[in-house]
């Protein structure tokens, strides 16, 4: 248990709507006007649809992702110039953004394809901050992330999940609210402990793999 | 303010955030110049240039928040929306709102749809202010002038035609006055509304016929066991989010069963414990074999059937060989699971519900599939009991016309009401006054059908319209339509954006988008399934160029046309404030305490217990209206099963595939295809992004696309007997083989302002509902690469 922030995220009541990416890129400012293939920015927060089968076997799922802020992070260890951290009070990955070298390793190390570079932003990375700050670069040096009770915000991804099917807060917290079946997967080292995913109530397809299939490039 | 009887908490959740003084973020400038402004036209947003604003260059700027109610698909959901210098800069839900949260205690939310709203008040595509046709062009005018314009031409068109030749066809408006207007003052009878006509008029119509309303579209989710989603998609294609959100917490907290019928897989499909993949309109063989299965396992309510129904006879009559080997072979579902649904649902009732709205009323043999379909509700006596077909009440508003108080020009004494007068009265419909229209059994039903106007226009029975937030080229014959608008003699449009009755029109307002205008919502169905509610909100922002509220622009034609003495209020606020006069409510009182609605009187299930005459009718022999329409369709009153292609289309031959037209989740109706970043949110969820279209999609079977040779990205023809469209392809196997479909909304006439894509109508002809008129919107068509051959 730890007090490090995690996403949960539970498959079943998510609708595959967009809204959370649509929703981080407003509270972020990211051009919510402007169409992405214009400003080239892209999201940081993704929804993916996997398709399979068909008939009345098909599937469909939708898997929603961002930087999930991993207490391993491989883009730490791969950053030539040093300039991303854990942060010691409440792993929340950020960056000292002016330093990038835009040399994307951060982006082939990462599992969830997080990262984002565009030339709208000099092409220096900016991702999701777990709405630490709000804007492009904004959480690094940040003070000490609080939950909604204490008066931080309510990562705006989660603020307009529709089905609520995205929470975010300190790993013991979101353990509490996840179902057994979920917390033991946790704790045998399901996504290395990255993310806390609940078991798909109905669909055969399994979304243990699906989550870490995102980052393969589909 | 929320509940006068609980005790909320009601704080905002995200930031402290500062409540406007009069619970508008901005200021709303008067409006006592409105009816003087001869100031040339301009694209400079009239917020910026406010002489009486006091200058603040030291205040940093400051979030304020604002509240809305969402209109994108007019259903409400409660918005929360941060203002920075005049510009919505970011928006959330309201907790615990009847229409955008699970209810007491939940959090409210807003769809990509409702998010989409902060993009459209800001957005350059928009009409930008008013313009007037000219030597054949439209040209900027000042509001003036455009009214003053439309004023004559009106009164032109009077003395030309005749009033009542002018087709009011006013859709989803934020103020009460419009049809008002067009009936009582300029006095026609003519109005087409959207619901009826191109939505799910079978759905409406056999719900109210057969007892209960169109409660049938939205059961009790919140207290449901066992759900069917019946050719709905409730969790993308919601009327509101609590759609979704109760179907979602009726599976975890009831551990209800949730059963989706539908021809292509969705959302809810994907969720669902059983997708039954039903061959397409066959829904009414399904409903029938259900029933039989009901019957002849005794599962049925019967003391409901017995004392609260009429026409059971007729009813077990009609079933008794319809038998699941019978469906199995009409639908291509299996025999045992038709009798595997049919027991849970009867078993499960009455916390059993069926939700159908337009999935089983827009095909030409729809109303027989309607009536099958809500017969269940009243066979396993799920009428107004928790978890099944509940009968919803709404909250009451005063008529503004009779509340309002004001003082009279040249008076020193207020008065109470407006003495409006009914210029429409004796005045026919033109499908009652003229023979023309005798050969269509609709016409004992309706007043109009969408698809008969090219012709009355043709017929010189209907001279001119007034089109407002609405946009018929995306519901119907498309192209005897746009012909229609050339030939008529006058036409008015109302709206945010560019679309193919706008450019066409001889007027142009610029309608201000939701979150510029103040409104009300007080609708049935919500969260709460034992409270009537109302929700409110005033503009979070100022009209942005030089666009108006629909109010004003409805009171400033009426000025023109000297009937301003009907309309005393200053803006719609103070119409909505005498509507809330009702339930001694204003509207700055229900912005208040952290929310934006009310939850107001508690009513009790089962409101048929205290009423004499029967509930629920299965047979509807008893409507004499329906009874001559059904006779000259050749049906009969019961339920009975019609194959497909006994009205509309059969698909084979030159034309193998059935096309039908849906909605995506970044969408609703034809209203929002404009947005860039709704587009683009589209576009992703196919991961055709990168592709240099921003168009609908058609998605296609494998099998089909092979035998075509097309693949995912291609362009293609899609061509019916009497139309085609050109849009890109999407090949996948959530459709069904022979069943192809598209997001409607797109191309020439659109709102999308490079009229990209297909206009779903395109290849419809007038193929309908012979009852009501409603739009039939499965077509044969096939399909082939651009250019290329058909098959």
């Amino acid at each position: 248990m730890s007090e490090n922030w995690v996403f949960y995220y539970d498959f079943n009541r998510c609708i595959g709507c967009h809204s959370c990416a649509v929703s981080c890129k407003n509270y972020h400012n990211r051009d919510p006007g402007v169409s992405q293939r214009e400003r080239e920015m892209a999201d940081w927060r993704n929804v993916n649809h996997y398709e399979s089968d068909e008939g009345d076997a098909f599937e469909e799922i939708p898997i929603s992702t961002s930087c999930m802020h991993c207490h391993d992070a491989p883009c730490v260890d791969v950053c030539p110039v040093d300039i991303i951290e854990i942060r010691e009070e409440d792993g929340i990955v950020t960056h000292d953004r002016p330093d990038c070298i835009s040399c994307k390793q951060c982006l082939d190390a990462c599992p969830y394809d997080a990262p984002t570079f565009s030339e709208a932003e000099d092409n220096k990375m900016s991702k999701c901050n777990l709405c630490l700050g709000q804007g492009t670069g904004s959480a690094h040096g940040q003070d000490k992330r609080e939950t909604p009770e204490d008066g931080g915000v309510k990562p705006s991804c989660v603020d307009n999940c529709v089905g609520e099917a995205i929470k975010a807060g300190p790993e013991e917290e979101m353990l509490e609210l996840a179902s057994d079946e979920a917390v033991e997967r946790f704790e045998n080292g399901a996504h290395n402990q990255r993310v806390i995913v609940e078991p798909m109530r109905t669909g055969s397809e399994d979304v243990e793999s699906l989550v870490d299939r995102v980052g393969e490039g589909n | 303010m929320s509940d006068s009887t609980e005790d909320r908490s009601g704080l905002t959740r995200r930031r402290l955030l500062q409540v406007g003084g009069a619970s508008a973020a901005v200021a709303i400038a008067g409006c006592g110049d409105i009816y003087s402004d001869d100031n040339p036209a301009t694209e400079t947003p009239t917020n910026e240039t406010e002489p009486d604003e006091p200058d603040q260059p030291d205040e940093p700027a400051t979030d304020q928040l604002a509240y809305g109610n969402c209109w994108i698909c007019h259903h409400n959901c409660g918005q929360e929306v941060t203002v920075k210098d005049g510009a919505t800069v970011d928006i959330t839900g309201v907790d615990g709102h009847p229409r955008g949260s699970a209810g007491a205690g939940t959090e409210g939310t807003v769809c990509p749809k409702g998010q989409a709203q902060i993009e459209k008040v800001h957005d350059p595509e928009r009409i930008k202010q008013p313009y007037i046709r000219e030597n054949g062009e439209l040209r900027e005018a000042t509001w003036d002038e455009a009214f003053s314009y439309a004023a004559d031409r009106l009164e032109q068109f009077d003395d030309d035609h005749g009033s009542e030749t002018f087709l009011n066809a006013a859709s989803w408006t934020t103020t009460p006055v419009v049809n008002r207007f067009w009936k009582n003052l300029y006095g026609t009878p003519e109005r087409i509304s959207r619901g009826i006509h191109v939505c799910a008029g079978p759905t409406f119509m056999t719900g109210g016929m057969m007892g209960v309303g169109s409660n049938n579209r939205i059961p009790d989710y919140q207290n449901s066991e066992f759900i069917i989603a019946w050719g709905r998609n409730m969790l993308e294609s919601f009327a509101g989010q609590f759609e979704a959100k109760g179907v979602l917490t009726a599976i975890e907290e009831n551990d209800a069963t949730l059963v989706t019928i539908d021809p292509q897989h969705t959302e809810t499909a994907q969720k669902s414990d059983e997708w039954l993949q039903i061959r397409p309109r066959t829904d009414g063989a399904l409903a029938l074999a259900m029933a039989n299965v009901i019957i002849e396992e005794g599962l049925y309510d019967e003391s409901f059937v017995r004392e609260e129904t009429v026409g059971f006879e007729a009813y077990r009559n009609a079933v008794e060989d319809k038998t699941p080997e019978w469906a199995a072979e009409k639908t291509g579902i299996d025999a045992e699971k038709i009798r595997e649904i049919a027991v849970g649902f009867a078993e499960a009732a009455p916390a059993a519900g069926i939700s159908q709205w337009t999935g089983t009323a827009q095909y030409a043999n729809s109303w027989k599939a309607s009536q099958n379909i809500t017969a269940l509700n009243g066979l396993v006596g799920n009428i107004d009991r928790p978890g099944g077909l509940r009968l919803w009440q709404s909250a009451p508003t005063a008529d503004p016309f009779e509340v309002c108080e004001f003082t009279p020009e040249g008076e020193s004494e207020p008065i109470q009401g407006v003495d409006l007068p009914n210029n429409a009265e004796g005045k026919q419909k033109a499908i009652d006054k003229h023979d023309e229209y005798s050969e269509y059994p609709l016409r004992h039903i309706e007043g109009i059908a969408h698809n008969l106007v090219p012709d009355m226009v043709d017929n010189g029975h209907i001279n001119g319209i007034y089109v407002h937030y609405d946009n018929p080229l995306k519901d119907g014959n498309a192209a005897a339509w746009r012909e229609a608008i050339e030939e008529m003699d006058l036409v008015i449009a109302t709206d945010a954006y560019w679309n193919g009755v706008s450019r066409n029109a001889d007027v142009v307002f610029p309608d201000a988008s939701q979150l510029e205008k103040d409104t009300l919502g007080t609708g049935s169905w919500s969260a709460y399934s034992d409270r009537t509610w109302v929700t409110g909100s005033t503009a979070a922002v100022e009209p942005q160029w030089n666009t108006r509220p629909d109010y004003e622009i409805i009171a400033g034609l009426a000025a023109a046309m000297g009937w301003g003495e009907y309309f005393p209020w200053e803006d719609n606020r103070e119409i909505i404030n005498d509507q809330l006069s009702e339930v001694d409510l204003t509207l700055s009182e229900l912005e208040s305490g952290g929310d934006n609605y009310e939850l107001l009187a508690e009513y009790e299930y089962e409101t048929w217990k205290s009423s004499d005459g029967p509930t629920f009718w299965f047979d509807l022999g008893h409507i004499p209206p329906f009874a001559n329409a059904a006779e000259e369709a050749g049906m009969t009153t019961a339920p009975e099963w019609q194959p497909p292609g006994t009205y509309g289309d059969e698909p084979g031959g030159e034309y193998p595939l059935e096309f039908y037209d849906t909605r995506a989740v970044f969408f609703s109706h034809g209203g929002d295809q404009a947005l860039k970043g709704s587009q683009e949110r589209y576009a992703r969820r196919h991961e055709l992004e990168d592709e240099d279209y921003r168009g609908n999609y058609l998605v296609l079977h494998p099998d089909d696309a092979a035998d075509r040779g097309i693949e995912t990205g291609d362009m293609v023809d899609v061509v019916s007997e009497t139309g085609s469209g050109e849009l890109m392809a999407y090949v996948s196997g959530s459709t069904r083989r022979g069943f192809t479909t598209t997001v409607y909304g797109f191309g020439p006439g659109s709102v999308q302002p490079e009229e990209e894509g297909m206009n779903s109508m395109d290849v419809h002809s007038k193929q309908m509902d012979p009852i009501t008129g409603m739009v039939a919107r499965h077509i044969a068509v096939d399909v082939a690469p651009t250019g290329g051959e058909l098959s």
